[in-house]
């Protein structure tokens, strides 16, 4: 089992590389994406810094200058997504024929034994394709997305490609804060 | 010695820099990013550790599971509170720094977690 998993590990390592090397060739080093990603680095600051500094205050004005910065930040954020969209698309369908490819190699084949059984709604993706039903054992599949959610998470950090913090908590991630709106 | 230092590319510097920082008690942090990329790295190598020593155990189930969750959370959050004595509210509250880099640590857990099991105790 030893050769399934670091294979899986390995190609994970590739995917990930290889996304992110498209996508620096199709977004990253483009001038439009750099200037941008300045753009909402700088008023990511400068919303935070406002906030804190009258962020209960009831002035008026205050209030217009920050919401201005929002609206710029939501513009910069909704140019940024289209810059990317096209990589994504790209990177949507080599990764499809790529992963149909690796799951028809894998098929049937259990890669691995999880020390515990996943909850039902995860065993379709932790036993795909896997005849009998000890839920302990492995797809492919599986073990290929947690390598690939902790690798390529990593990959983006190391290289310096990951989004800011800043301009996350502004925009509003999957669990961070909404902006804040004023009264 | 200054020469040595001065050899230095800023980047590693700054790596080495932040490592001391990390290790001492009560550092200054006027970067939060860089404290917050310290949570974050230890939480992988936490991640990647606990999940080594689970496989060669082994220890199994939602035992396993829940251990991880709970020594993730508690030594991080002891670290930070206890070690680094930092004001949470300068980052947004102790479940800012709780969940940064939570979901890829736990990732990284499994993955080391089902290697090192499936390898060592099947065949």
């Amino acid at each position: 089992m030893w050769s399934d998993t670091f294979l899986i590990v390995f190609i994970s390592i590739c995917t990930a590389l290889l996304g992110e090397g498209l996508t620096w060739l199709l977004v990253y080093r483009t001038e439009k994406y750099q200037k941008l990603k300045v753009e909402i680095e700088k008023s990511s600051k400068k919303l935070e810094k406002r906030k804190e500094a009258h962020g209960d205050s009831v002035d008026k004005q205050q209030k217009k200058k920050i919401e201005r910065v929002e609206e710029k930040l939501k513009i910069n954020n909704r140019d940024l997504s289209m810059v990317k969209m096209k990589s994504m698309f790209a990177i949507g369908f080599a990764f499809t024929a790529l992963l149909s490819m690796f799951n028809s190699i894998f098929d049937g084949r259990v890669v691995a034994r999880l020390p515990f059984t996943p909850i039902p709604w995860v065993q379709g993706l932790s036993h795909r394709n896997l005849p009998g039903d000890n839920y302990t054992e492995c797809s492919f599949i599986f073990l290929y997305i947690l390598c690939t959610m902790s690798i390529r998470q990593n990959i983006q950090k190391l290289l310096g490609f990951a989004p800011s913090r800043m301009a996350n908590k502004q925009s509003g991630g999957l669990f961070g804060p909404q902006p804040q709106q004023f009264k | 010695m200054s020469k040595s230092v001065d050899k230095k590319t800023p980047c590693q510097n700054s790596i080495l820099d932040t490592l001391k920082k990390a290790t001492t008690r009560n550092s200054d942090w006027p970067d939060k990013d860089e404290f917050l990329d310290v949570i974050y790295w230890a939480r992988q190598i936490l991640g990647l550790i606990a999940g080594l020593l689970w496989g060669l155990l082994p220890l199994k189930g939602l035992f396993g599971l829940g251990l991880f969750l709970v020594l993730n959370a508690v030594s991080l959050y002891a670290y930070f509170t206890n070690f680094q004595q930092i004001d949470e509210e300068e980052f947004g509250g102790a479940w800012e720094l709780t969940k940064e880099g939570f979901v890829t640590s736990l990732a990284g857990f499994l993955v080391m977690w089902i290697i090192v099991y499936s390898g060592m105790h099947f065949d």
